[in-house]
């Protein structure tokens, strides 16, 4: 049996109203309606749409926090420009990014490149973080650059191309002049595009990175974070060539 | 930075020799000779950071016999310091690769340094199997080190057919009882069920000690088809602490055991069938495992004009493992016109009334203490009735003692009991001002400084940790 989206006008008024500390038990139904939705394209369709006025409306920041949640689970294309639009506003860019790493449709993906070049501070590094997470090599041209920004923004930047270890990703890693913090983040991230080629058979590649750490640290490192740093590199040698 | 602390923590890992391997999903291809040098050259260079990487390459890389009979018989013999030389043995045994064994079992032969003898001892049981024992087991009476790590082997080494030479050695009479003792141990802690026959010769051997171990180790390993042999046993032992550890044994195959009724019925119709004065032996430990079969010899024995089976009756009755038999013992305690009869039931009342078994319920043990305590007539009594009673975890206990606070000759007892009975936070708790009322009055009449240590802290909702048995 179809399901009849009027029986949702109710709900939808509660969620529009909808604040932490009141009764969610009248938006109820929008749940079992996005549990519904995953059979149903018109139901799917329907809901996007009521949630795209949500999120551009002045709802409060508890209803577009159970919008991103759900439109996580269900979101399309349809809903990503409702998502970007959010992804600039320190309140609700982290859950905008919440769906947006979750919806498949590459659309998704390009909004947060895009706005990876166009917020700072913690906002840009929180693109970098879902665009790692999203696994998005395509971003890796955008994010190399960031590697001589501003410390924390360039750390968020080794650490997402060390994730996202392409060769280009591995390139832009080797040649990040780097210091303190973010030299560490950098030989992190490194080390875990060394692991990442070892596990897929690249030995050469892996090697390479192993070979390149293990000289720079030399065979007498001065701190713990060196030993360990050694100690990663000569065992990831022995890998790579065992 | 989830990604940047990661990396970092795999690393301290790796310095602490536990992290996973970054290609464990990847199929091992043939090992180099460029690694094994390197890991050689690791191995050698004493580089603390870099050894347990070249260690865990000895454990699980470097596929291939020839590799282990290299750093067995050439790497081993050249490393200089005998820490190293332990730490390799130590992971070639890891390696499970037989071709280790005769360089292995070589050092563990020969006039090697303790510690690495006593690791390669530990190299033969993991390597080896039934054709190393005997060897392992002619090292149990040499020094202390060596005797030691031959014991843990034997315990560890696991192959086919393994325990038959260790049954063997222990059925050897012409061995040194050393051995023999020391086997008695590796077979209950291997658990090795086919040695319960030679456990129960044992348990009737000349050698004292034997005897104590073999009697102990069938207390946890022997069933009902054991107790026959183990009465033997007990019968064997010497009055004193052998015979106490040997009835605690059998007591606790007739007790604890899956089949405890019937190996406790075992032992009642080997008693049975005894004469009297192998009945006399054994009724302690028949009475330590009670059961109305059991009473009933009991009561008949108190009911016997003999004035010597009533003083064994009695003595049985009083020590009976629970309170089942407390109607009879205040029966008797009231109706005593000897006084060293009644002592030694009321001792025998003391101690059953708070007993944390099944057999009454908290508001009945408090009951059995009041009526106890109203047939002490001696202070020491009383104290030792106190004392006990802190077994019975219940608020009404802790009212019950309050008053005897106020009595000097029992105070000290009272006191124990009360901070005993806050040890126990969820009493404690349940009861908050009940006990902090208690503890003031306990702070305000206790001289011990063990007590008022306990009972400030208590107060406090701290916890206090009780000494370990010495």
């Amino acid at each position: 049996m179809a399901f009849d989206p009027a029986i949702l006008d109710a709900p939808f008024t509660a969620l529009q109203g909808f604040n932490w500390g009141a009764d969610a038990d009248a938006f109820k139904p929008v749940d079992a309606a996005v549990v519904a939705a995953h059979n149903d394209a018109g139901l799917r369709a329907e809901l996007e749409k009521r949630f795209a006025a949500l999120l551009g409306g002045g709802a409060s920041r508890a209803t577009k926090e159970y919008v991103c949640r759900k439109l996580a689970m269900i979101g399309t294309a349809v809903s990503v420009p409702g998502l970007a639009a959010l992804l600039g506003t320190a309140e609700n860019s982290h859950m905008a990014r919440f769906a947006l790493e979750r919806i498949g449709a590459p659309e998704a993906a390009t909004a947060l490149r895009t706005a990876l070049a166009q917020v700072e501070g913690p906002l840009k590094i929180g693109m970098l973080s879902s665009l790692a997470a999203r696994g998005d090599k395509a971003s890796v041209a955008a994010i190399a650059p960031l590697l001589r920004g501003e410390a924390s923004v360039a750390a968020a930047a080794a650490e997402a191309l060390g994730t996202l270890c392409t060769p280009e990703a591995a390139l832009a890693l080797a040649a990040a002049k780097a210091t303190g913090d973010v030299a560490a983040a950098v030989t992190d991230a490194r080390l875990a595009c060394a692991d990442t080629f070892l596990a897929k058979g690249d030995r050469a590649a892996a090697k390479a990175i192993y070979e390149s750490i293990s000289a720079a640290v030399g065979a007498a490192p001065k701190t713990h974070r060196e030993r360990a740093v050694r100690v990663a590199a000569k065992r990831g040698l022995l890998a790579a060539a065992d | 930075m989830p990604l940047r602390r990661g990396v970092v923590a795999v690393g301290l890992l790796i310095l602490a020799g536990s992290a996973p391997s970054p290609v464990a999903a990847q199929p091992q291809p043939p090992a180099s000779r460029e690694v094994f040098e390197t890991v050689v050259e690791l191995i050698r260079s004493g580089d603390a950071d870099l050894l347990p990487v070249a260690l865990e390459k000895v454990r699980s890389g470097l596929k291939g016999e020839a590799f282990t009979r290299e750093l067995a018989e050439e790497v081993l013999p050249s490393l200089n310091k005998p820490q190293d030389k332990a730490t390799l043995l130590a992971a070639l045994a890891d390696r499970a690769d037989k071709a280790a064994l005769p360089a292995i079992m070589a050092i563990a032969e020969g006039p090697a340094d303790a510690t690495v003898r006593a690791a390669a001892i530990r190299g033969v049981a993991a390597l080896g199997g039934a054709d190393e024992v005997p060897f392992l087991i002619g090292l149990l009476s040499s020094d202390a080190t060596t005797s030691k790590a031959a014991s843990g082997a034997l315990v560890a080494i696991r192959a086919a057919d393994v325990s038959a030479p260790l049954r063997a050695a222990l059925a050897d009479q012409d061995r040194p009882g050393p051995e023999r003792l020391a086997l008695v141990g590796i077979l209950a802690e291997r658990r090795e069920s086919s040695a319960l026959e030679g456990l129960l010769t044992a348990a009737i051997d000349e050698n004292a000690e034997i005897r104590a171990a073999a009697i102990k180790a069938l207390g946890t390993l022997g069933g009902p088809e054991q107790v026959p042999g183990m009465i033997d046993g007990v019968l064997a032992a010497q009055s004193g602490a052998e015979r106490i550890g040997a009835e605690r044994a059998l007591v606790g195959v007739c007790t604890q055991h899956r089949e405890k009724e019937k190996a406790a019925a075992a032992l009642l119709e080997r008693f049975e069938a005894a004469d009297p004065a192998v009945q006399e032996a054994l009724l302690p430990t028949l009475a330590r495992v009670g059961g109305p079969a059991v009473l009933r010899i009991v009561e008949r024995l108190i009911a016997s004009p003999a004035s010597r089976e009533r003083a064994m009756g009695l003595a049985a009755l009083a020590r009976w493992p629970d309170a089942s038999v407390k109607d009879q013992l205040l029966e008797l305690i009231r109706t005593a016109s000897d006084g060293a009869e009644r002592e030694l039931l009321l001792g025998g009342l003391i101690r059953i009334a708070p007993l944390p078994d099944n057999t009454l319920d908290p508001a009945e043990k408090l009951a059995l203490v009041e009526q106890a305590m109203e047939l002490c007539t001696r202070d020491e009594d009383r104290r030792r009735l106190l004392e006990r009673s802190s077994a019975i975890r219940t608020v009404e206990t802790l009212r019950y003692l309050l008053p005897f606070l106020d009595q000097p000759a029992l105070a000290e007892s009272a006191c124990l009991s009360v901070v005993e009975l806050a040890h126990h936070r969820t009493l404690r708790d349940g009861h908050k001002d009940e006990f902090i009322k208690a503890l003031d009055r306990v702070l305000a009449t206790t001289t011990n400084a063990e007590v008022i240590d306990r009972a400030g802290r208590y107060k406090l909702g701290k916890t206090w940790e009780r000494k370990k048995a010495q």
